[in-house]
């Protein structure tokens, strides 16, 4: 049901692109003269995408593009559009007619884009953020080659272990204390001796897996070697990478049989119906939860991946930076950054999370003891870890990520016993991309 | 048949009048000028840009590259080869099984079988649907969560793999692909029995034919124009196979076919000229084939 709509948003984003053209031509004429920002902003209109997020999304869109659209005047014609698709048609997207401004990834896919002009410096923007900004978000937003930010961190979760406490309790174990190895194994065959999913996993879009192999990795050989590999230090074939995939084998027997008809949809419906014990996801699916009902988010609850080697501990955790960027193609710039700075500021924020956002936020301004305890628990999560990796796909560049590490997930998935083969076609397609 | 044409043309040339003239070369101008604008310039620049390195954004970047893209696709990419093996045995499939039945259909629906224009009308339905509503329609029925899932009462959890399942999902998205063509092929060849001379038919049964020695010395033959039709469009629709696919996966690399990977290639930040290098690979696989046949056809022609 939920690939359908993704078809269907898939079109809608075609037919989104098209009367966004047309609204271009007729709205292109504003002037942008040197008066002051807000005289400027005035009656002019800001365009701004919202990527997934679905009704959730739109209500909080809706709720902080109001806010700005009341104090500047300026009018904001938002659209939402299918993640997936927004991502694989990114660069396209930018160098037709964009949208101003829209919600966006750190990392790889901000710095590169931005570093190809394709969006616009936030400098002077992240500047006037910076009482409200901890180092290490603006660090993260800043490009480490051009030394420029090209996004406004907002946001940021975990990727870690999520589960149900009703579930957990039901098979007799403490929801508070899944914290080893060896609870989560135990966690995984008592759900599956009840006749559910012990670890559900979704593949079909070839991401979805990659969360499990960085924590995986990370846990087993370090962050450091983690990076290393992800950027051709270190090598795909080592002994090293293979002791990752034998324990990635080990979680095969507790998955969904159909781990590549899923995506991270389907991975949320089983968790939202009690059908699996536990899955490895970015937290920010729990808005879902919140907008099924009170009780299910209440239910909801996540923890660290467990130890695997003493070394590292728990010290690394996927933590992807999202934020605003803006386009540097887009018909009204200065209106761009302008909502983009709203969105990334105290004011937007809090008209967020009116809105219903369950995100943890990066500003200083907002006061954590008024989160939930959801949020809390999030929070303590991205403190247990010293080392914060932004997820595969934005560590690795982008034509090694999803072209060559996704598709071989996949075959290993699909045959785990192929893995020595599987690796060494990897070490060989990143020996033979282009290096500058 | 070139040779014919032209000296059929210089022979009317003279009687033609200047507004003819004008009207002729408008008519033969202005779609030659957008064929080579719009197909063949982008097709040279593919070709190009197939030897060089470059991310697609700025033109500054593109760097030369030889024939790495090729040796990359040839020598390091598992999904090319896969590729190959799904245009293959998709290709198979229509040329062997769903070609046949259409033709097949469209020889019984002609021949007024019992009930022929209720089934003309159900094979010919889903020929209005574009094959990414058909893509949209069976994944709606046969994801996890879905209808037919749902029917054998499956959850997400334990719904049977079809799409992600190699043994299944090949035979199951040639069904889907051929529950299209099938229709498409019978009402080609249907419009083509029509413009059969019964006369033909009745008296080779007079001479005591069979039904099979009609089919094949009377009706192949008269047929011929539809049939260099029906090869050249069941070679093309296997080779060029795509919308289907992504409208059920949304990535390429469950299910490769060529064109998804071409795709690939160029989509997002994945974008390299190696996309542009599995294009020159798809155009000459599309191509070869199809002018070898026309010309051997032709050639028979003019004997």
């Amino acid at each position: 049901m939920s690939e359908n709509t993704n078809s269907v948003s898939r079109r809608s984003l075609l037919k989104g692109a098209a009367v966004g053209g047309l609204g271009l031509v007729a709205g292109s004429t504003i002037a942008t003269s040197s008066a002051d920002a807000a005289t400027r902003l005035k009656g002019s209109t800001v365009r701004w995408t919202t990527r997934g997020g679905g009704a959730t999304g739109d209500k909080i869109a809706k709720a902080v593009n109001d806010a700005f659209a009341k104090k500047t005047g300026a009018k904001v014609v938002a659209q939402q559009v299918n993640s997936d698709d927004f991502q694989n048609n990114f660069a396209q997207i930018m160098q037709g007619s964009p949208d101003d401004a829209f919600g966006w990834m750190a990392g790889y896919r901000s710095n590169h884009f931005g570093e190809m002009g394709l969006l616009a410096d936030l400098t002077r923007e992240i500047n006037r953020l910076k009482p409200t900004l901890p180092t290490s978000a603006i660090k993260g937003a800043t490009s480490p080659v051009s030394k420029k930010p090209y996004i406004l961190p907002t946001t940021y979760y975990p990727w870690a272990l999520h589960y149900r406490k009703s579930m957990v309790k039901e098979i007799g174990m403490n929801p508070e204390k899944i914290d080893t190895w060896d609870d989560f194994i135990k966690l995984m065959t008592l759900t599956q001796k009840k006749g559910l999913v012990g670890y559900s996993l979704g593949a079909k879009g070839g991401w979805e897996a990659m969360g499990t192999f960085d924590i995986l990795n990370a846990r087993i050989n370090g962050y450091k070697y983690h990076i290393d590999l992800l950027n051709g230090r270190a090598k795909w074939t080592d002994a090293k990478t293979k002791e990752t995939f034998k324990y990635f084998a080990q979680l095969i027997p507790f998955m969904n049989e159909n781990v590549l008809d899923i995506s991270w949809d389907g991975m949320r419906d089983l968790l939202l119906q009690k059908k699996t014990g536990a899955m490895m996801m970015g937290s920010w699916f729990a808005n879902d939860f919140k907008a099924k009902s009170q009780a299910d988010y209440d239910d909801l609850w996540v923890v660290p991946f467990p130890e695997i080697n003493p070394k590292w501990g728990i010290d690394s955790i996927d933590a992807p930076l999202d934020g605003i960027s803006v386009a540097a193609n887009g018909k009204n710039v200065a209106g761009g950054k302008a909502l983009a700075q709203f969105w990334a500021s105290p004011e937007g924020i809090t008209e967020a999370i009116k809105a219903g956002d369950t995100n943890i936020y990066v500003s200083k301004s907002f006061d954590t003891s008024s989160y939930d305890s959801f949020n809390k628990q999030k929070l303590a999560v991205l403190g247990s870890a010293k080392n914060i990796m932004f997820f595969l796909d934005r560590d690795a560049r982008g034509d090694f990520a999803g072209p060559v590490v996704g598709p071989a997930i996949q075959s290993f998935i699909k045959k785990p016993s192929d893995i020595n083969k599987i690796l060494e076609s990897v070490q060989a397609q990143w020996d033979a991309l282009p290096k500058n | 048949m070139k040779t014919a044409t032209t000296s059929k043309k210089t022979r009317s040339r003279r009687s033609l009048s200047k507004t003819d003239r004008f009207t002729l070369s408008a008519f033969v101008g202005i779609p030659t000028l957008l064929q080579i604008l719009l197909l063949w310039v982008p097709a040279v620049v593919t070709i190009f840009l197939s030897f060089t390195y470059w991310n697609g954004i700025r033109l500054s970047d593109i760097r030369w590259a030889g024939i790495q893209n090729y040796k990359t696709i040839f020598l390091n990419e598992p999904l090319f080869y896969e590729a190959l093996k799904n245009n293959g045995v998709w290709l198979a499939f229509f040329v062997l099984v769903a070609t046949p039945l259409g033709i097949l259909l469209a020889y019984q629906v002609d021949r007024g079988i019992k009930g022929h224009a209720f089934y003309e009308s159900i094979f010919y339905l889903p020929v209005v649907l574009s094959l990414a509503v058909i893509g949209i329609i069976w994944n709606f029925m046969l994801q996890p969560g879905g209808f037919v899932q749902g029917l054998m009462g499956l959850d997400i959890g334990n719904a049977i793999s079809i799409w992600g399942n190699p043994d299944i999902n090949t035979w199951v998205i040639l069904g889907v692909a051929s529950w299209r063509h099938i229709g498409y092929i019978m009402l080609l060849y249907l419009s083509g029995l029509k413009s059969v001379d019964p006369a033909l038919k009745e008296a080779a049964a007079i001479d005591g034919a069979t039904e099979w020695q009609i089919f094949r010395k009377i009706i192949l033959p008269t047929m011929k124009p539809v049939n260099i039709i029906i090869v050249v469009i069941t070679l093309i629709e296997s080779l060029r196979a795509f919308d289907l696919v992504y409208i059920i996966y949304g990535s390429p690399t469950i299910f490769p076919l060529l064109n998804l990977l071409v795709f690939q290639n160029f989509a997002g930040q994945g974008l390299s000229m190696k996309g542009a290098a599995y294009a020159v690979i798809l155009l000459v696989l599309c191509i070869v084939p199809i002018i070898t046949y026309l010309r051997i056809v032709f050639k028979e022609d003019l004997k």
